[in-house]
């Protein structure tokens, strides 16, 4: 009946945007405090909006001796954009050799690489960090970029799709006298622009969102990434709390841009993976 | 096999991306950790008496080049420290041609950061700690300084000395003194007619008439009372040590009383909960938050400012008329990596900051918060600390302080203090409890003697 | 086809014999980086973590005392590790099923509305950018602080008309669980429903236009027997990567109920619920016991291969429907 069928939308609409309403409110948050004096966040009544926009916060956050945010915006930024690049480069030809290229000894190169998936990344970090200190790599950059650069998920969704990849645009080219590099720099690559695009949009918001790792080998104050750096604001001894939250605002902001430009590629990407 | 285009620009990139990694990594790792893997040096295997670790290193050439002294604290609250302990380092580093100090002021989990670092060649060369454990002295990572103390050693606070000697040497320079103890508002205990408790059950009875709904009656920490130091303090209070020579002495009835004790007040709502700032902040007790806080003499000059002659100060009440109060002596030294490529420059630093320089003593004792020299000298011509509260605080140090044994390691802590917060935040039974951490504690004991 | 006589096969030989080197040498030059890359940083450091695990290893990485068992013997028997494992199953126990029933209930949500999918689908995915440290400071020092002006005791007191709750520190009722659960559904759902999205888009309009015929108006008949059996590949990846994720958590649980332990200045509420990695991280990190942690990790790592395995054994890994 077609009144009933409104009132369900109806009640549709109003549950989805009271649950939208529900998911912003961190963000509003965030948002807020980061504008906001100290007195105005430890204010009893709730103020919705701060009357007066405290942009020194952002002065106040820059100047802390204690919690150096333009440290960790720096490291996290070399780190997020060398490990993505070469996340996408190492697992994107991982994925197309394990898909296209015949070798006696694939199927178990694909056992192992396999293995490693279902080896729970966090639960060896402590054996991680004996190798990587042994290698003289604890509180350097190279410690926090190359690790987890060989993110087997990545290795795996590009090997689903490049099994998927038309095989006649290879084929063509390997007529015109291409090999296997040839193949894939100039031909497929070019042509897989949105799984490219989604990965490594994932594997960027890993490695900028990443904490455990970069604690647990960045200890020294130079290496701290911005996540180390929020989490010891947080448990600092003296804590102002609007560059703290200014803080958060400037270490979440360049993930939301990104995300935004480019959400529409990971919907499409996990689509055409296998992953469903 | 043709050398395709793609496959040289492929290996290309990928050289270029290693050297740019290895670029950054120079830049950031200041000074530059050797890339070659770590030789590590065995951990001494003899009985207890634990001698120096590996034959002393080489000094890095000293002649012409730039020696970088890398100096780590953990965060002080108090204002100023951080711009004190740079500009300490700045001057040294003005007078002494060749070196300069670099201090690295870590907020947080420092002991996760400081135990990480000391693992590598980058490790800092002076470095904080609170006790010099014998955990760190067997596995070579402290420096033995007996040199520094040549004709001073009698100068300093022989229980400050206790926290770094181990089998006769010494591993660390005394810093600073901080006694913890209980704080309160005078008017507020005038008022509900009470004393300044010295029993458990006085202070129980003291945390109920004090709670007047809105402002609470003790605050202990956001965690009830959990925290490590307080727990040294009352396990004293209940008349025994945490260990006594190689076995472990806590786990007696009056301790088991002790944290009976400590798990009704955290059950009794009269703590606060929930405060905005640890109990190391004053501000429960200034603010109004709670009538009496635990803390140490370090914030008394923020509540002298705030509270004048309504400021009143106790120990932590014994478990009952058969002990004493206590009150907790902690502190912090300083130790020299025993790793370090510049082990003299390091010793010579220290040597300079904490040791000959009795200005840069007080001052650091003084200015910033309130903590007790170590240099007995210091001590008593410190002024500010000779009236009020803080003279106070001496007094009942010297009657009632108490400080845990160098064999007393992080590890034990995890286990002592995990029992103890399963009986104040989980309810668990205490009895059960401290068998518990005294199995634990005595293995972790055993098997650091039996190395 | 090619006509075959000897010396066309000699020939071809030859030539199926350089093509298969030039292969492996491709394949090597595709696949190597990434098998060297795992060797030296997941099963090297399995290994070299397992031979450790056998060492006393204080304050040290290098092994030199052999000690066989003691670090498992000593794990197995610890309180602290064995609440920590019970800790943890309890709480993927709830929070997978409760994880996938709101991601797949947002789905569905989000697929019937004909206008503003985009913005509704946008919405409940942002999150994800999300780190659990800043979700952490939000939740901890400003959604649910103890204080009045705490955004849920605001509306604890505007709507209920209640005193301000000291959330992350009220032990009875357990409380800091609402703050714990909720951070990690707000950070987790909106991916999942993605990928529940992705697998309902795929099913065909047809199968749903057929029902009707039938009479089976869209609602839970048409779920029941015709969404939720379609969606079981997608169902069993999420159900897999949930429960990874639940089991390996640290991030938010260290962040909202601190450091704590060992002679870490800040105080135990850390004890509350500490799953099995905060509790390892401890053990080699402060009480720098690293061949025991090493011991730990590598129980851990084998819990959750063998559940991995048990639950593809038992739901399959979701085969490629044709």
């Amino acid at each position: 009946m077609k009144t009933g069928r409104y009132f369900q939308s109806f009640w549709l609409y109003a549950l989805l945007i009271g649950l939208a309403i529900v998911y912003l409110i961190p963000y509003y948050i965030i948002a807020r405090n980061a504008l906001m004096t100290q007195r105005e966040i430890a204010a009893f009544d709730w103020i919705l909006w701060p009357s007066q926009i405290q942009w020194r916060n952002l002065i106040d956050l820059f100047n802390d001796p204690i919690a150096p945010m333009g440290i960790g915006l720096k490291n996290s930024a070399i780190v997020s954009i060398f490990q993505v690049a070469g996340q996408l480069i190492v697992t994107s030809m991982a994925g197309y050799g394990l898909a296209r290229i015949r070798y006696k000894w694939a199927d178990a190169v694909f056992f192992l690489v396999l293995g490693a998936l279902m080896v729970p990344a966090a639960a060896i970090f402590v054996q991680t960090f004996l190798v990587v200190a042994e290698m003289g790599w604890v509180s350097t950059m190279q410690g926090l970029i190359i690790p987890p650069m060989f993110y087997v998920f990545s290795a795996f969704i590009f090997r689903q799709f490049f099994l998927d990849f038309p095989q006649d645009l290879e084929d063509a080219a390997r007529v015109d006298g291409l090999g296997h590099l040839g193949i894939f720099w100039r031909i497929v690559v070019p042509n897989s622009t949105g799984i490219f695009v989604a990965l490594g949009t994932i594997g960027l918001i890993r490695a900028w969102n990443s904490f455990l790792w970069p604690l647990v080998v960045g200890q020294s104050r130079d290496t701290w990434t911005v996540q180390v750096v929020l989490s010891t604001f947080m448990t600092a001894q003296t804590i102002n709390l609007p560059a703290l939250f200014m803080g958060a605002a400037v270490g979440i902001l360049p993930m939301l841009v990104i995300f935004f430009l480019v959400q529409r590629y990971i919907v499409e990407g996990v689509k055409t993976t296998g992953i469903k | 096999m043709k050398m395709s285009k793609q496959f040289l620009f492929t290996l290309m990139t990928t050289i270029l991306l290693i050297a740019m990694l290895a670029a950054c990594g120079e830049q950031s790792a200041q000074p530059t950790p050797q890339a070659e893997p770590v030789q590590e040096e065995p951990a001494p295997e003899e009985a207890v008496g634990a001698e120096e670790a590996a034959p002393a290193e080489e000094e890095s050439s000293e002649a012409g080049e730039e020696i970088i002294i890398q100096h780590w604290y953990h965060q002080y609250g108090e204002d100023g420290t951080f711009e004190a302990a740079q500009r300490y380092a700045a001057e040294y580093s003005e007078q002494t041609p060749g070196v300069t100090v670099e201090v690295n002021w870590v907020p947080g989990d420092y002991f996760a950061a400081l135990n990480a670092a000391l693992l590598t060649e980058g490790g800092p060369d002076v470095f904080e700690l609170q006790t010099a454990d014998i955990a760190r002295v067997k596995a070579g990572q402290l420096e033995p300084l007996d040199s520094l103390f040549e004709g001073v050693q009698d100068d300093f606070n022989a229980t400050a000395l206790s926290r770094v000697t181990v089998d006769g040497k010494i591993y660390g320079v005394p810093m600073i003194i901080d006694p913890q103890l209980v704080f309160y508002r005078k008017s507020a205990l005038e008022e509900a007619g009470i004393e300044p408790p010295q029993t458990m059950d006085e202070l129980i009875a003291a945390a109920a008439a004090l709670d007047t709904g809105r402002v609470k009656g003790l605050y202990l920490g956001n965690d009830l009372g959990s925290a490590s130091y307080l727990l040294y303090m009352s396990t004293f209070a209940a008349g025994t040590t945490m260990l006594d020579g190689n076995t472990v002495a806590f786990n007696t009835d009056q301790n088991i009383k002790m944290w009976q004790k400590k798990q009704e007040l955290a059950q009794s709502g009269n703590l606060l909960v929930g405060a905005p700032t640890e109990w190391w902040d004053p501000s429960a007790l200034v603010d109004g938050l709670a009538h009496m806080q635990y803390i140490g003499l370090w914030a008394t000059p923020g509540m002298l400012a705030a509270m004048g002659d309504d400021l009143g100060v106790m120990p932590w009440p014994a478990v009952d008329d058969s002990a004493q109060p206590a009150v907790f002596i902690g502190g912090w030294n300083q130790s020299i990596n025993a790793n370090s490529p510049h082990k003299q420059a390091a010793m010579d630093y220290v040597k300079w900051l904490w040791i000959e320089n009795t200005d840069i003593q007080q001052d650091w004792n003084l200015s910033y918060g309130f903590h007790v020299p170590p240099r007995k000298s210091a001590a008593t011509s410190a002024d500010p600390l000779k009236s009020g509260p803080a003279a106070e605080v001496l007094q009942l140090m010297d009657e009632y302080g108490a400080t845990p044994s160098v064999l007393w390691t992080g590890a034990m802590d995890s286990a002592y203090i995990d029992a103890h917060s399963e009986v104040l935040l989980n309810g668990a039974d205490p009895t059960e409890m401290l068998n518990q951490a005294q199995t634990a504690v005595q293995a972790e004991l055993d098997s650091l003697l039996n190395q | 086809m090619a006509v075959q006589n000897s010396t066309y096969d000699t020939a071809n030989l030859a030539q199926k014999k350089n093509r298969a080197r030039r292969d492996a040498l491709s394949f090597w030059i595709f696949v190597g980086p990434l098998v060297i890359g795992l060797m030296l940083f997941v099963y090297i450091p399995i290994v070299w973590g397992f031979i450790l695990s056998f060492f006393e290893a204080r304050n040290t990485v290098s092994p030199t005392q052999y000690v066989g068992l003691t670090n498992y013997i000593e794990l197995f028997k610890d309180p602290r590790f064995f609440d920590s494992l019970v800790m943890i199953i309890a709480y993927s126990i709830f929070i997978v099923p409760v994880t996938f029933a709101l991601s797949l209930g947002l789905a569905l949500l989000v697929n019937s509305v004909s206008r503003g999918q985009g913005f509704f689908r946008t919405t409940f995915f942002i999150p994800v950018a999300c780190s659990y440290v800043i979700a952490s400071v939000v939740w901890k020092m400003s959604l649910f602080n103890g204080l009045p002006s705490g955004f849920a005791n605001n509306i604890l007191w505007w709507v209920f008309g209640a005193n301000p709750v000291a959330w992350i520190n009220t032990t009875d009722p357990p409380l800091y669980w609402i703050v714990l659960v909720t951070v990690r559904l707000w950070l987790q759902t909106g991916f999942y429903m993605i990928i529940f999205l992705a697998g309902l888009q795929e099913i065909p309009h047809s199968l749903y236009e057929a029902a009707a015929v039938d009479g089976a108006e869209r609602g839970w008949k048409t779920f029941r027997y015709i969404t939720f059996p379609l969606l079981r590949n997608t169902s069993i990846s999420v159900l897999l990567l949930l429960f990874i994720e639940a089991v390996q958590a640290f991030d938010e649980f260290r962040n909202i109920l601190g450091g704590g332990g060992g002679t870490s200045i800040a105080g135990g509420t850390q004890i509350l619920a500490r799953p099995p990695l905060v509790y390892l991280y401890n053990v080699a990190f402060q009480d720098q016991n690293y061949g025991r942690g090493a011991a730990g990790a590598f129980i851990i790592a084998a819990l959750i291969v063998l559940v991995t395995v048990l639950q593809g054994r038992i739901l399959g890994f979701g085969k490629r429907e044709y």
